[in-house]
């Protein structure tokens, strides 16, 4: 374990050496702030339109729901920025050789790698938590929902950076690994509206539902409705240490080249 | 300390390196010498465990390196050709990165990295970026990432290349100062090199052993050196004189001149002092004695050109 908290320092400090991760972290919550607005904006309109007595208004859990809906997908956007330096550059510089011919076996390698971009995106997350204590000041939303939300998100995010990760494995390109990350993240999103429209059977596959349960968004939605089901669990759980599985052949298999 | 037996190495079709056996013995310094390509890289790199081998097998410090290979790592101090450096830290910050890598212990790691950035004269750069260090000084942070962890084996892949001459003597001398404390194999192209520090040559060629001499203290490989003189005037009383001396094994004039004298002879000390000696003493007007420099040089590519030639 020693050695999966080394690399997990040395890229922590990588992260930090050049502006990027301030500048993802600024970008980011300057979009959920811009986001946020607009979702109050909206509450208020609806509410006022209520107050006239038309119908069914959006609640505070509700606004809370949608921005976390949102958030998960613009983290797509976020994640390859986080993941992609950290087996190509490796791979680029040559340091590969430093690491493989240490004491270091390579599951702490990989371990301490993810943790180390896992982290960096759950302390973006956290910050976010700023429009939740928004909501709590002036307003009073579900508590238990939020906290399922975030569940659901902590989650995702495990997937999209183990899913970044195993793919910066596989080039020696950040560039690359970066855009291959994000279009494989959208693909994953994009299944759920995919299998909805089809019907198609081989055998005893039913291609749509096979599709929308591939997809993570089904399964965070569940969590940010308040539902906490055993199988959206065993899918996240599954897919990160899969991916964490495969990340390490790949890695293994780059000596055998 | 190392023993190699038969290793073989194949990338596809192409055989890097074929059946390779040999073993060095501790506190040697091994000097591994071949043109590029001629599979030193690979072999560098399946010792210390980085790459497998298609067959064959390595025991250093009694660990089979492909069944151990933790075991292995930890007594190995490997510098590849380009030093494994991240430009983003610091020379300081990286050498604890990699005393944390190589599970060294908090309380011994500070003195740790003050000894190699001693040793290999890192103190002006230690909290400098190592993206903004030259050639030479990212080397030198890629020799103490080797040092750092005190190996026993020491395998160092051409480690004096872009260095400028007085970085390339310091790292002779700091090589040298490993002998005896640590068994080094050393991979160059540079001859003078080997002859400087090594206390043995192997010379591959396409992936085959072609020769295994000690190098002797005349600084040349195998058990006989060439000596030029030149004397005022070459008699044939000096030549006979000379050849039934103990330890020579041919004179010859030399094609550069008439007064010029080749002797060949065994690489003793002893015996050198003798052939001087004798020359004084015949009053045939010693103006010059020097070793042949080339003779390491001739040898190799005779070697490598494939043209027999006898080790000299």
């Amino acid at each position: 374990m020693r050695g999966a908290v080394a690399i997990l320092k040395k890229e922590m400090r990588s992260y930090f050496f050049s502006p990027v991760a301030y500048v993802i972290l600024g970008v980011f919550l300057f979009i959920m702030g811009v986001i946020f607005a607009k979702f109050v904006d909206i509450y208020q309109r609806f509410n006022s339109v209520q107050r006239f007595g038309s119908g069914q208004g959006i609640t505070l859990d509700k606004l809370a729901t949608y921005l976390y809906q949102n958030m998960a997908f613009i983290l797509c956007f976020v994640t390859p920025f986080l993941t992609m330096r950290l087996y190509a550059e490796e791979k680029r510089q040559q340091t590969f050789e430093l690491l493989f011919t240490a004491p270091l076996r390579k599951f702490e390698l990989v371990l301490g790698k993810f943790l180390a971009a896992y982290s960096l995106m759950l302390f973006m997350v956290g910050v976010s938590f700023i429009y939740i204590l928004f909501m709590i000041l002036w307003g009073n939303p579900e508590l238990p929902i939020v906290g399922s939300t975030y569940l659901g998100l902590l989650l995702a995010l495990a997937c999209y950076i183990s899913l970044g990760g195993l793919i910066s494995a596989m080039t020696s390109s950040q560039a690359i690994a970066a855009i291959w990350t994000f279009i494989v993240l959208l693909l994953l999103w994009l299944l759920q509206s995919l299998g909805q429209g089809i019907s198609a059977k081989t055998g005893f596959i039913e291609w749509g539902p096979l599709l929308v349960y591939l997809s993570p968004l089904g399964h965070f939605n569940s969590f940010s409705e308040g539902l906490i089901h055993l199988k959206d669990l065993v899918y996240f759980l599954s897919f990160t240490l899969l991916t964490l599985y495969f990340t390490y052949c790949v890695v293994e298999s780059n000596r055998w080249r | 300390m190392i023993e190699v037996k038969n290793l073989t190495k194949k990338y596809g079709d192409r055989t890097a390196i074929n059946n390779l056996s040999f073993s060095v013995a501790k506190g040697e310094i091994l000097g591994f010498l071949g043109q590029n390509g001629a599979g030193k890289t690979t072999t560098m790199k399946i010792l210390t465990g980085f790459m497998p081998a298609s067959s064959g097998s390595i025991s250093i410090g009694g660990f089979d390196v492909f069944e151990s290979p933790i075991d292995v790592k930890k007594r190995i101090g490997y510098l590849p050709e380009n030093p494994p450096v991240y430009p983003e830290l610091l020379v300081v910050e990286y050498l604890s990165f990699v005393a944390d890598l190589r599970g060294i212990k908090e309380t011994e790691k500070r003195r740790n990295i003050d000894r190699v950035i001693e040793r290999c004269n890192l103190g002006d750069v230690r909290r400098r970026l190592i993206g903004n260090l030259s050639k030479g000084y990212r080397q030198r942070v890629g020799l103490a990432q080797a040092l750092i962890h005190e190996p026993e084996v020491l395998i160092l892949d051409e480690p004096t290349v872009g260095l400028d001459p007085k970085q390339v003597t310091e790292a002779r001398g700091l090589i040298k100062s490993l002998r005896s404390e640590k068994t080094v194999i050393y991979s160059t192209h540079i001859l003078s090199e080997v002859a400087a520090t090594c206390d043995r040559i192997i010379v591959i060629d396409r992936g085959h052993i072609v020769a295994q001499e000690a190098i002797n203290p005349m600084g040349a490989a195998g058990g006989l050196v060439k000596t030029e003189v030149v004397v005022r005037k070459v008699g044939e009383e000096l030549k006979s004189k000379l050849t039934s001396l103990p330890g020579v094994k041919g004179v010859v004039v030399s094609s550069n001149g008439a007064n010029r004298l080749v002797i060949e002879t065994e690489a003793k000390e002893e015996v050198i002092a003798q052939v001087s000696k004798t020359i004084v003493d015949s009053d045939a007007g010693l103006i010059k004695m020097s070793p042949v420099q080339q003779a390491l040089e001739e040898y190799y590519l005779s070697l490598i050109t494939g043209k027999g030639g006898t080790p000299l």
